[in-house]
């Protein structure tokens, strides 16, 4: 049971007592767990600014990241914007080789058909030339006779004279290559004695050379007379004076 | 003459001396729960404080948090079989009223200084100044007589129903008895820290008014 009455020494050493026991207190509880308090506290706060810095740092970078990614974006627009360019300069550079080819074979058909159809009107022509000489041929083949021939001799005889200077040289030297300066005279039909001398009047003439004549029949010339000389001939009958007619389509090509 | 209450409180100090030593002798950045108890404790006790005299809590809380410890301790003494609660004397709980007497005024003249502190008796009106002095008896003594009489007047009650009733019946008298032993605990240190706070009030009220 408790004390009523106040005992002095114990009164002064309780004092003492708790006057010890704060400063023990102090000393192992309080301190202590204050300064491990702080320890934590500063521990925790270096851990946030550590959180806060690493956090400063995650939206630095998420702002470069965005800042690459803008970048990102406009290249990628930029590259997208220099291929449709590119797809254009090609698209118009195929265009313009596809319609450059299709302007080269439309050029190549109607050159093609123009060359088609010269070819048909040549081929026509010629056919018809043929035709008409074939015509000319079966008509003068009726038409022949020795009165024929014997206008054609004068035909023949009036152009000899009439040749021109380059061709009596050519004459000339064709009858100097002959050697025996034979000339070789056929006719459709027998050729009259008057016929002769005159043709070899006027061939002495034009060639200015002692010839050789000799005389054949060949009736295939129609009508009129061919004279050889050498390399040179002189044809005057209908035989191959419609043979050049239905050649002369030949010559024109 | 050593008296068995102060072999008790002596005890009682070796008791809580030893306890502090050995808990905070290997203290953690991560804490054991022991040691989370009683940085717990600790801040409890910082807060209690710290709401009264936000200014002076780390000056004040050692003192106050050291009241709060031996008293309960004290006050529980009493619950063990053989031993008797040190506050169950009024030697005990007068000394403790003394130390809280001297300490309002050590830390008003130490905060507040001789003179401002010696302010406090004349205001508002210098009529007021006996009435003080009388209050600071008074609460003193009060301090002393609640303490001794609450703890003794529990311990008389057990004997008394232990006498009557027999063996068992008073513990929950001694359940009591632990419940009392908080409150009054608590009820001291409280009244201490208002005290200084008391004596405090001016200057506190200056520097939170400089803080605005």
């Amino acid at each position: 049971m408790g004390s009523i009455a106040l005992d002095w020494t114990t009164f002064a050493l309780e004092i003492v007592n708790f006057l010890v026991l704060l400063w023990l207190l102090k000393r192992f509880l309080y301190r202590p767990i204050s300064e491990a308090i702080a320890r934590r506290r500063a521990e925790i706060e270096q851990t946030l600014n550590e959180g806060r810095a690493a956090k400063a740092q995650a939206e630095a970078l998420e702002k470069q990241y965005r800042g690459r990614l803008g970048d990102w974006e406009r290249e990628k627009a930029d590259a997208r914007a220099q291929l449709a360019r590119e797809l254009e300069a090609e698209r118009a550079r195929r265009l313009s080789e596809v319609s450059a080819a299709v302007e080269r074979e439309r050029l190549r058909r109607e050159t093609a058909a123009a060359r088609d159809a010269e070819q048909r009107r040549r081929e026509a022509e010629h056919s018809a030339l043929r035709q008409g000489a074939a015509f000319a041929a079966r008509f003068a083949g009726r038409l022949a006779a020795p009165e024929l021939e014997a206008r054609i001799i004068d035909l023949a005889l009036s152009d000899l004279r009439r040749l021109s200077g380059e061709r009596r040289d050519a004459l000339h030297a064709a009858a100097g290559q002959t050697g025996g300066s034979s000339a070789v005279i056929g006719s459709a039909y027998p050729i009259t004695g008057p016929q002769r001398e005159r043709l070899e009047a006027a061939l002495a003439e034009v060639a200015a050379a002692k010839l050789s004549y000799a005389f054949a029949v060949d009736p295939a010339l129609v009508a009129g007379i061919r004279i050889e000389l050498g390399a040179w001939v002189l044809a005057a009958n209908l035989r191959d004076e419609l043979s050049a007619f239905a050649e002369s389509g030949n010559d024109a090509a | 003459m050593l008296t068995p209450t102060f072999l008790t409180s002596a005890a009682i100090t070796f008791f809580l001396a030893l306890l502090a030593w050995a808990s905070t002798r290997r203290l953690r950045l991560e804490p054991t729960p022991w040691q989370t108890a009683l940085e717990a404790m600790y801040d409890a006790a910082q807060n209690a404080v710290q709401e009264v005299l936000p200014q002076h809590a780390a000056r004040i809380m050692p003192f106050v948090a050291t009241l709060w410890l031996f008293i309960l301790v004290a006050n529980l003494a009493g619950v063990i079989p053989g031993l008797r609660s040190p506050t169950a004397d009024i030697s005990t709980t007068a000394a403790l009223a003394v130390i809280v007497f001297i300490s309002v005024h050590a830390y008003g003249i130490r905060i507040r200084g001789l003179r401002g502190y010696l302010r406090h008796y004349v205001e508002p009106n210098p009529v007021m100044l006996p009435f003080h002095l009388i209050s600071e008896l008074s609460r003193t003594l009060a301090l002393a007589v609640r303490l001794f009489g609450n703890i003794m007047s529990l311990e008389l009650t057990a004997l008394l129903v232990l006498l009557v009733a027999g063996f068992l019946v008073p513990v929950p008298v001694l359940m009591l008895h632990i419940v009392e032993a908080l409150v009054q605990a608590y009820i001291f240190g409280m009244l201490a820290l208002v005290y200084i706070g008391g004596a405090l009030q001016a200057q506190e009220e200056r520097t939170l008014a400089k803080e605005k």
